[in-house]
C-alpha cells in the first residue's frame, strides 16, 4: 500500500462507520 | 487506536445524551480524517514498512495530531454546536480531543506538542506490545461499551440498538487486529 493509499484508507476508515453507528444509536420509538 | 475511538464516542454520548451521535462519532475520528487528507496532499508524511513493526511509521503528523493542534481542531469542530448549549459543545470538543488522549498510549513518540516542536509524546504500546496492544484496546472498548450499554438501558433516550452498535465497534476492532489488518 502506498502512503497515498494509506491516507485514503484512514480517511474512509473513520468516515464510513459513522452513519451506521449513528443509526444504531437512534432512539427506538414505541408504537404504543 | 482505531475502534477504541468509536467506543469513546459512544461513552461520551452516554455521558451527554443531548449531543448528536453523528457529531461525536465524526468528532472522534476527525484528527485521522485530517491526517488522511494531509497525507494525500503531502502536508504530513507516513512511510510504509510492510511486515515491520506496526506496518508504517508516522514521520510527520504535527498538523493533525500534535497536542496544540488537537485542541485547535476540537475547538473549531465544536463551534457549530455552541447554539445547542455549552455542555453539548464541550462534549463534541472533548470527542475530538479524546482522539489525542487515546492515541498517546499507543503511538511511539511521534505526537508533537505543537507543529515542529522537538518534544514528542507517545508511550509506544504498538511497538512494545506487538500483539498485546490489541488486547489493551479491547479492554478500553469493553469499558466504554459497558458504560454506554448501562446508560442506554437506564435513560432509554438513545442506544435504540445499543448492543448492535457495540457489536459493530467490536467487528471494526477485529478487522484492525494484528492478524487481519489490511494495513499490514
Amino acid at each position: 500500500m502506498s502512503s497515498f493509499g494509506f491516507g485514503l484508507f484512514c480517511l474512509l476508515g473513520f468516515t464510513l462507520p459513522v452513519p451506521l453507528l449513528a443509526w444504531l444509536d437512534r432512539e427506538r420509538r414505541r408504537k404504543d | 487506536m482505531y475502534a477504541g475511538h468509536f467506543a469513546a464516542a459512544l461513552a461520551i454520548k452516554a455521558k451527554e445524551p443531548r449531543a448528536p451521535s453523528w457529531a461525536l462519532l465524526a468528532g472522534v475520528g476527525f484528527l485521522d480524517v485530517l491526517f488522511g487528507t494531509f497525507v494525500m496532499l503531502g502536508i504530513e508524511k507516513v512511510t510504509m514498512t510492510p511486515h515491520v513493526g506496526h506496518g508504517f511509521t508516522l514521520d510527520l503528523i504535527d498538523w493533525s495530531h500534535s497536542f496544540v493542534m488537537s485542541l485547535v481542531w476540537a475547538a473549531l469542530f465544536s463551534v457549530p454546536f455552541w447554539r445547542r448549549g455549552s455542555a453539548v459543545a464541550f462534549a463534541v470538543a472533548f470527542a475530538v480531543f479524546s482522539h489525542f488522549l487515546l492515541d498517546v498510549p499507543m503511538h511511539p513518540p511521534d505526537m508533537a506538542l505543537w507543529p515542529h516542536s522537538t518534544v514528542h509524546l507517545g508511550l509506544g504500546l504498538w511497538n512494545r506490545l506487538p500483539t498485546g496492544w490489541w488486547w489493551v484496546e479491547l479492554a478500553v472498548i469493553a469499558v466504554f461499551c459497558a458504560y454506554y450499554l448501562v446508560r442506554a438501558r437506564t435513560l432509554k433516550t438513545f442506544g435504540g440498538r445499543a448492543l448492535w452498535a457495540c457489536a459493530v465497534v467490536l467487528a471494526l476492532h477485529l478487522f484492525n487486529s494484528p492478524w487481519l489488518s489490511p494495513g499490514k
